[in-house]
């Protein structure tokens, strides 16, 4: 579904992926793992379009999307839900799930109950603004409002940072109800030891470079891996 | 009685410098700069209502709606020729390359229409009740505090209830985040931009108007009150704008009256020192709610 290949990109003149390549097959879920700086966040980016790669491809259904624009990004099936969640903190909840189908036509009533449904606690609040929103709302909030676009791959930017240990099995649980119904999940975090178990593969990487890959029990049995990233 | 004429006047003044300060903190909270041109882009608009009216002999509601078209353009061609380049810029070569524009349109307009005064006939001159004109409201207030309520209302509307409308509120918050939604970025400042401009045109018509006279540097003074009136009434809001503009038209009228013509202008400004010593905010700006 998502062929990423030889992906470079720069930061001036800081070479900050160098190289990468990964793929993500319709109905999984896929996480990127790594420290800290390692490109997680600029990879994500890169392909929502927010940032632009010096060479390489990004296909999506065959498509490259390595010169669209951010804005056009979306139409064709991708949402990102971007780190540090960026909801519209001044716009209530449902006008932020309404930008998230700026997209769409038609009516949006369908997506919202959708979205209501998946996430009960945003209709109690949806006349609220979203800044009044506590952490955990808002990182629910930035979820539907991504899932407003119905998209085919969905990529989530360390949905779990800042976020209290309870409130992160609440995000994990959420991402993995999303992926039975049916959606396809790129996942970048720093907690790499909830992504790798719910993940069905996942790359590692490590300044810029992918240094290591495979499914998640693999990657969790890895004695590097454990050494580096799962404190143990 | 005496006190009414002023009031009226500050209100229907203040009327004028909120339509211009609509602009200025539209653009402001949006494209996050200080459009400083955007006073004459209302001296353009009085200029082209002028022309329309005296040369081509367009009835009054058309040369408006000419005036309007023309400045939308202007607005969008300055945008995009001045401004769109410099996005990644510092907001310090935006600030001047806009105080260039500023003095580019008021050197063009020097050329094309001379720095003699043109006399401009009211565009709102109608006979009024012989008891409302004896409190001292012209005609020209009327239609100026109705075309600004207008306004008001219609752009609160916009920005509330329309896709685009809410889309703008998108991007003032977070551009990066906007474009995740599908929203085009520079499309929508353009547009803001549009709408601004067509506002400035708006305010022109009324402003020389009120005044009757027209001449190359006519937007700037106007211009900068505005600015100072969306800061006062803090800046991006437009209720803001829009309360920020009357109180300036209304504390200039009355300084005038009972303090000082040639201080009028010294204690608007004072004003605005004040309050921003108080609420730095301005009057209905808010820091940004944030919890994490």
């Amino acid at each position: 579904m998502l062929k990423v290949n030889d992906l470079n990109v720069y930061y001036g003149a800081i070479h900050a992926i160098k190289g990468v390549s990964f793929q993500v097959n319709e109905g999984e879920i896929v996480t990127l793992i790594g420290a800290n700086g390692a490109g997680k966040s600029t990879t994500l980016n890169t392909v929502s379009g927010l940032l632009r790669s010096r060479s390489g491809s990004i296909l999506f259904q065959d498509e490259d999307l390595s010169h669209l624009p951010a804005y056009k990004i979306v139409s064709k099936g991708l949402a990102l839900v971007p780190e540090g969640r960026r909801v519209f903190l001044q716009m209530t909840v449902e006008e932020n799930l309404e930008m998230g189908a700026f997209t769409q036509s038609g009516s949006l009533d369908p997506a919202l109950e959708q979205v209501y449904a998946q996430f009960p606690r945003l209709k109690e609040r949806r006349r609220q603004v979203a800044g009044t929103l506590s952490g955990g709302e808002q990182q629910m909030l930035a979820m539907g409002r991504a899932l407003m676009s119905s998209p085919k791959l969905l990529m989530l930017d360390e949905p779990s940072m800042g976020l209290a240990p309870i409130l992160v099995e609440q995000i994990f649980e959420i991402i993995q109800n999303l992926h039975r119904a049916g959606t396809t999940i790129l996942l970048v975090e720093q907690n790499a030891q909830a992504a790798l178990s719910v993940a069905d593969r996942g790359y590692v990487l490590e300044t810029g470079k992918v240094v290591s890959s495979g499914t998640g029990a693999e990657l969790m049995a890895s004695p590097e891996i454990k050494k580096a990233y799962l404190g143990g | 009685m005496v006190f009414f004429s002023y009031l009226f006047s500050g209100i229907s003044l203040g009327s004028v410098y909120a339509i211009i300060a609509l602009g200025y903190t539209m653009v402001y909270g949006i494209a996050k700069m200080l459009n400083f041109a955007h006073g004459d882009i209302i001296m353009v608009g009085g200029y082209i209502c002028y022309c329309s009216m005296s040369y081509l002999g367009l009835p009054v509601l058309l040369s408006v709606l000419l005036s309007m078209a023309v400045c939308t353009v202007l607005g969008v061609v300055i945008e995009g020729l001045a401004y769109k380049p410099l996005r990644q810029a510092s907001s310090l070569a935006v600030l001047i390359t806009a105080i260039g524009v500023s003095y580019f349109l008021q050197n063009a307009a020097q050329l094309i229409w001379g720095v003699t005064p043109k006399i401009f006939t009211s565009v709102a001159s109608f006979p009024m009740p012989g008891d409302l004109n004896s409190l001292g409201l012209s005609s020209e207030a009327v239609v100026t505090i109705a075309s600004c309520l207008i306004i008001m209302v219609a752009l609160t509307l916009f920005v509330n209830k329309t896709k685009m409308g809410k889309a703008m509120r998108a991007c003032s918050e977070d551009k990066g985040a906007a474009q995740l939604m599908g929203i085009n970025v520079n499309k929508t400042i353009s547009l803001t931009f549009a709408i601004g401009s067509a506002l400035a045109a708006v305010a022109g018509v009324l402003l020389c108007s009120n005044y009757n006279t027209l001449i190359p540097t006519t937007g700037s003074m106007p211009g900068i009150k505005a600015f100072t009136a969306a800061v006062f009434g803090g800046i991006g809001s437009i209720p803001g704008a829009f309360l920020g503009g009357l109180l300036l038209g209304i504390i200039e009228s009355m300084a005038k009256a009972y303090i000082s013509t040639q201080l009028a202008n010294a204690i608007v400004f004072a004003v605005l020192i004040v309050v921003l010593l108080v609420k730095p905010t301005g009057l209905l700006g808010k820091a940004v709610p944030e919890k994490v």
